[in-house]
């Protein structure tokens, strides 16, 4: 019989693996919270980093490509950052949008920016487009989009103080 | 005083409940704002509150949003909506908006001044204790 192999993790780490469906965001929502509430010891960063982690998967839940595909997120802490990660499949045209996305918050003013893209929200129907913006300007956060074939894995990345 | 006028709302683990007094209308919101488009339930709410608001020459509305213990960004752009309507009121039909929070909920603490300065002189944030 093979031995399982086990990679070392560390203890401020946590990965989970699901169908991308509506309903257990909050319920991941809600753990991460907790668990980080615990690992840091900073409610604060710790509820920063669930509505984080909230925002990245409801955007790959409404853009994963199928019901089949499966969402993966991963926290890490490591010495100077938390790493938020959360991996789905997409369509092409929505890795785009999502390249295009970053582009612009990216470029300007975080506030302003913010409050633009709330202005045209208001004006326009359809989906908000406000949580990557959320994250960057309301939780102080980095964000990096990682793309292999259709494979997205998009970060959110918060400097830890003191570290 | 409740009033017909203004009614209240329960559903997807929110409720919103409504109470005038004098020329001030009270809203309270307990619950969470996550759902997949929180814009189906609260957009059309939000309209018919202010419709209603203007009809009865209300001049405040008081929205307590301590106990929302979480408000995904669509649940924000519904307020965003809604500001923006308020703010385009001619002067005789407006009225202030007090988003009323809890600066120990990171999220309300965040989010709710941000709001605010969509319209400065129409929102005010009013950080509340208790």
């Amino acid at each position: 019989m093979e031995a399982m192999q086990i990679t070392p993790v560390s203890s401020d780490y946590v990965e989970l693996r699901f169908g991308p469906r509506w309903t257990y965001i909050s319920c991941v929502r809600k753990f991460v919270a907790s668990f980080f509430m615990i690992g840091l010891a900073d409610k604060e960063r710790a509820e920063q980093i669930s509505m984080a982690a909230s925002e990245l998967l409801e955007n790959a839940v409404k853009y994963a490509s199928d019901e089949e595909s499966y969402l993966k997120i991963s926290i890490a802490k490591q010495s100077s950052v938390v790493d938020v990660c959360v991996k789905n499949r997409a369509e092409p045209h929505h890795i785009n949008t999502l390249r295009r996305e970053l582009a612009l918050i990216q470029a300007g003013n975080p506030e302003s920016v913010y409050l633009k893209k709330m202005e045209s929200a208001a004006m326009t129907e359809g989906q908000s487009r406000l949580g990557l913006i959320r994250i960057l300007y309301e939780a102080n956060a980095k964000l990096r989009l990682d793309v292999h074939d259709n494979e997205v894995a998009i970060h959110a990345l918060f400097p830890l103080e003191g570290a | 005083m409740s009033d017909h006028a203004f009614t209240p709302l329960s559903a997807d683990g929110l409720s919103i409940t409504p109470q005038t007094s004098g020329d001030v209308l009270r809203v309270k919101m307990t619950g969470a704002v996550e759902m997949r488009d929180p814009g189906e339930l609260l957009n059309p709410y939000w309209t018919a509150l202010d419709d209603a608001t203007r009809a009865k020459n209300v001049k405040r509305v008081e929205v307590d949003l301590r106990d929302v213990t979480f408000m995904n960004s669509s649940g924000l752009l519904t307020l965003v909506r809604w500001i923006t309507k308020a703010k385009a009121h001619a002067p005789d039909q407006a009225y202030k908006l007090v988003l009323q929070y809890d600066r120990n909920v990171t999220w309300q603490r965040t989010s709710i001044p941000t709001l605010a300065k969509l319209a400065p002189l129409i929102v005010v944030p009013s950080e509340v204790n208790g």
